[in-house]
Parts: structure tokens; sequence; C-alpha cells
């Protein structure tokens, strides 16, 4: 026994403070930079940290819209109203006129991106798996088509609408996503290019061995598997046509009933010139809240899957 | 009979794509590229809209030197400054996704509510709310106000650059909204890396500060670029841009001359990108 201890005790002051240097060296920093201790604990103050900031305006909003004026003049209420206040949401109801101008949004931004989701399936499984004449010339059109910015094409496309009828109508919103393109369109066929791209080649050649058409192949086997994909670009488009004030408002000129995101912004321009100043700041949070809510909603029940389809579309280059 | 058969294959070979396509290049041509040609035409014309049609009167170049010459208010006076902007905030975004990336990408405990946390500005900087944010002051960074960075900043440097530098400390947080995507972007390109070149690498006994430079940021670099590409672009039409409001539905011509002038620039900028991280983003020695 005795022998056994000493021969512990000789090794141990052998390797002796060195081993235990490095044992706290590994425990502290890990073999690979992810592993040790230190970092961790960095990564979760750096990753608390901008969390915080990055939230803040958030909170800021959501705090601001429900205070009212006895918890605006408390210079003690800084974050959490002492009583809950709903008018400033009331208000803000009233001059979005929002039950209609929701539902517009609603119908808008789902209609639209129920098709960029097919449309631009279709395309961009045809870039990446198809052969048809001229392809690498519009690619690079498909490439191009992402850099315009809509500023530049907007003047010629108010003048097309306007010659066939359809300003002040919501069709220039949708029909361009009927043919994949749209708000961001190109984009969207990007990402689908890329998922459909790295799909290995025997699975639609086992389809096309059974006789299947192309048709087929792509509806009944391609775009079930593109789940990831589309839901990736389900939400991105649904929650940029929301948000999207920028066409609506070349489009519609006289039309009474706009979509919330317009409706955002002309109530403000209203909301300026009236009202004490105490309460705008208020107002326009309650506003925004209402404008960014449902996508809002929507992300945080599809959050999950929308960063795996991320990940597993390869959405790169 | 069977050189039948052969010419229908090659023929569905070659042209089978062309269905799903062709919903696609109809758009192209009715919705991208015959307005692009039409606005590069009406920017040398006068444009007048009339009962009986649309009035075209050629102008030439008149358009493009009043910007760059003559009057040049909103090109000197409000484009430029933004560009000043844009020229911090590329860097800013990139960078900072970059990082983000990073560390969302180890594995610990609460990393899907961080992840959760960090691509919620997807949802607010696409629309009009973090113009509200922006005009109440919302994306400050409350230590620069205490030490007056702004002030001192102003101070030293002249004043066409430290407006924009200013400009872009103001709306701090704001702009890191906008890496909502390019995050997900850099996270996506992470997941390409195999963890099989890690582990060589920490057989060969290289440490973290070694593996991070010499094998997670060169196998980056082509989505340094797509990300550069991506932010510019997205950059370029953000609400609040001072181009976007000058576009108005009533001066065809100039506004389209205007348009091309900053389309331009956009390319220019592109151009950059490439021309500065292309040759990294190409020249990593790793495949996917």
């Amino acid at each position: 026994m005795e022998k056994i201890l000493n021969v512990i005790r000789q090794r141990h002051s052998r390797s002796g403070f060195n081993g235990l240097g490095e044992r706290l060296r590994l425990l502290l920093l890990g073999r690979e930079a992810d592993k040790g201790l230190i970092f961790r604990l960095f990564i979760y103050v750096l990753l608390i940290e901008t969390a915080y900031l990055y939230l803040n305006p958030i909170f800021y909003m959501m705090s601001t819209m429900v205070k009212g004026l006895p918890d605006l003049l408390d210079p003690t209420v800084n974050w959490i109203p002492k009583t809950i206040y709903w008018g400033h949401l009331k208000e803000a109801w009233t001059s979005l006129n929002y039950p209609v101008s929701f539902s517009i949004s609603a119908a808008l931004s789902i209609g639209a991106s129920l098709l960029q989701l097919i449309a631009c399936a279709m395309a961009g499984y045809a870039f990446a798996k198809l052969n048809f004449p001229f392809k690498k010339f519009w690619l690079a059109c498909l490439i191009f088509t992402f850099i315009i910015p809509p500023q530049v094409t907007v003047l010629p496309l108010i003048l097309m609408y306007r010659e066939v009828g359809w300003v002040d109508t919501y069709l220039p919103m949708i029909i361009p996503t009927l043919f994949g393109h749209g708000l961001k369109g190109a984009l969207y066929v990007i990402i689908y290019r890329q998922f459909f791209s790295v799909l290995p080649k025997e699975l639609e050649e086992a389809a096309k061995m059974d006789g299947a058409s192309m048709y087929r192949v792509f509806f009944k086997v391609m775009l079930p598997i593109a789940k990831p994909a589309i839901v990736v670009v389900f939400l991105f488009s649904f929650v940029w046509n929301w948000n999207d004030s920028y066409s609506p408002m070349m489009f519609l000129f006289k039309l009474q009933d706009v979509p919330l995101s317009v409706a955002l912004v002309k109530a403000t321009a209203a909301a300026t010139t009236e009202d004490g100043q105490i309460f705008a700041q208020s107002i326009e949070m309650a506003k925004s809240f209402l404008s960014v809510m449902p996508p809002l909603v929507l992300y945080i029940f599809t959050q999950r899957w929308f960063v795996e389809g991320v990940e597993r579309t390869g959405l790169v280059e | 009979m069977s050189s039948w058969i052969r010419m229908r294959n090659t023929f569905t070979q070659r042209y089978e794509g062309i269905m799903l396509i062709l919903p696609w290049i109809i758009g192209f041509l009715l919705f991208v590229s015959f307005p692009l040609f039409y606005s590069l035409y009406m920017s040398f014309h006068s444009v007048r809209i009339t009962g009986n049609g649309i009035l075209h009167e050629f102008v030439g170049w008149k358009y493009y030197s009043n910007i760059l010459f003559q009057d040049g208010g909103v090109f000197y006076d409000q484009l430029l400054p933004f560009l000043r902007q844009i020229l911090f905030m590329i860097p800013i975004i990139v960078i900072f996704s970059f990082m983000i990336a990073i560390m969302l990408n180890q594995k610990f405990f609460g990393r899907g509510l961080f992840r959760a946390v960090f691509f919620l500005p997807v949802i607010f900087s696409s629309g009009n709310v973090i113009q509200r944010f922006l005009s109440q002051g919302k994306g400050q960074l409350g230590f620069l106000e205490q030490y007056s960075i702004s002030t001192t900043l102003s101070e030293y440097l002249p004043n066409s650059w430290s407006t924009p530098i200013v400009a872009v400390l103001n709306s701090f947080v704001l702009i890191l909204w906008y890496s909502g995507v390019q995050i997900l972007l850099f996270l996506a390109g992470r997941q390409t890396i195999s963890s099989s070149v890690y582990e060589a690498a920490r057989i060969d006994g290289a440490n973290p500060w070694e593996v991070f430079w010499k094998i997670t940021l060169p196998a980056m670099m082509p989505f340094v670029l797509l990300n550069t590409v991506y932010t510019v672009v997205d950059l370029f039409t953000f609400p609040g841009n001072p181009i976007i409001a000058s576009v108005n539905p009533t001066q065809y011509g100039p506004t389209s001359a205007l348009i091309w002038v900053y389309f331009l620039i956009i390319l220019l900028t592109l151009g950059l990108a490439f021309l500065l991280l292309g040759r990294a983003a190409r020249g990593t020695t790793y495949k996917r």
C-alpha cells in the first residue's frame, strides 16, 4: 500500500505543477476555440450584451406604447409602467383603419408569397437541374435581376400599368409574382437553385425511369423534398411583402383602402400636426407594434423550422 | 425509328427545362428587361403624358449633365453623404454578422433562443418601423453619448466625413439590425466546412487562433463576398435613402437619369467589392 502511494506521489511530483497547469489550461482554454470555459463565458457575455442592444428598441416599443399620461410624466418610470394604458393602442387601431388594412395586407402578402413559393421554385429547379437554350445567359439575367434596385424599373412600370389599367389596383403586386418575379423574386430563385443543385441526380432519374414526366417529377418528387427551402422562401417572402410600402405607394395613387405598411406612413403624416407631443411617441410605437405584430407572431411559430431550413438549404453559392 | 427516338431524346434533353423556365423568362422580359431599357430610354428624353398617349422628345445628355454638373442638389448634397455613410455601414454589418454567426455556430445552452433573437430584425428591418425607431433616436449606443464622441469627431474631421460617421454612430444598433439575413447566410456557410478539417488541424497541433485564421476565415471568404454583395444591394434600396424619396412619378426623364446614375454607382460598388474580395474568395485552397 505504502509503495503504491509512493509511486503515485512520485509520479505526481514529476509531472507536478506542470500537469495541473496543463489541465487548468485545457479547462479554461479548451482543446478547440469553442471548448474552453473562458471562451464560453466570453461568448455568453458577448451574446447577452449584443442581444440586449439588439432588442432594446423592441423593448422600448413595447413599454412606451402602454404608458399612460402619469407614467410618461413620471421620471421614475423608465421601463415598466405602473399601470398599463391601452388608449394608445386603441387610437393607433383606428388611425391605421386596422381591420381593413390588415385584411388587405394579409391577402396581398399571403397571395404574393404563395405564388412566389411555387413560381420561383419552378425557375430555381430549371436553373439547377434542367437544360434549356441560353441557360448561361438567363442565369446572368437572374443575377442581374437580383442587383437591380426596384427604383430603376418603377417609373416605366407605372407607365406600363397605367396603359393596361392596373394602377390603383392590387394587380401590380400580384401579377409579377405569378412569373417568379415580384419583390426580391430573384433571391428566392437563387435560394431554390442552390437547394436543388445539391440534390443527387439519381432521385429524378429514378422517377423518370418510371415514366414520370418532367412536370410530375417536379410537383410530385422535387417540390415535396424542398420543404426546408419552401419554409425559408415563404417566411422571407411573407415578411418582406408585408413590410413593403414602396411598390404599394408607387402603384396605388387614389385608393382609399391601402395595405398596413402604407397606412403606417400616411397615418404618421397626419399625426404630426395634431395631438400633444407627449403622446406622439407612444402612439407611434403602438402603430409600429400593430403593423409588425402579424409577421412577428408568424415568426415566433415558424422560427424553429426557419432556422433549420436555412441550414439545410445551404442557402449559398 | 430508333433514330427518331434518339432525336426525341436529345430534344427533351436539350429543351425539357423550357416549360418550367418559360414563365420566368416571360416575366423577366415584361417586368425587368423592358422597364430597364425603357427607363434608360426615358433618361435621354423629355416625357410628357397627354390625352393621346405618351410623348417623347429627345434631349440627349441634358438630364445627366444637369445632375452631375449644374444643379447637383440631390447628387452632391444627398447622395454622396449617403454613400459615405454606406461605406462605413457595409464593413460594420459584414464583420458583425460574421462574428455573431461564428458565435451562434458553437454548441451551447440556449443557442436556439439566441438564434431566434438575432434573426428577429429580419422582420423589423425591412419595413417602415425602423424609420420610427430612427426618428426617436432608438438606435444610439449609450456610451457614445457619454463620452461625446460625436462632437470630438466633428472637431477633428472635415465636415463631409464627420457627418456620415456621426450618422452611422447615431443609428448603430439599427445598422446591426440590417445583419439578420447576413447572419443566416454565414451560418449556412459555416455548415459547409466539414468538421474533419478541424479535427485534422487539431491533431497537427494548431491552436484555436490559428484554426480561425487558417481554416475558418479562408473557407468563409466566398460567403464574405456573397454577404457584401447582399448588403450592398440591401442598403441601396433601404427605406430612408434619399434617392427613393426623390423618385416621383411626375418627372419621368430627369428622375430616370438620376436613377441610372445611382444604378451605375451601385454597379461600381459591387465591382469594387468583387475586386477587393473576389481574389481572396477564389484563392482559397478549400473546395466544397
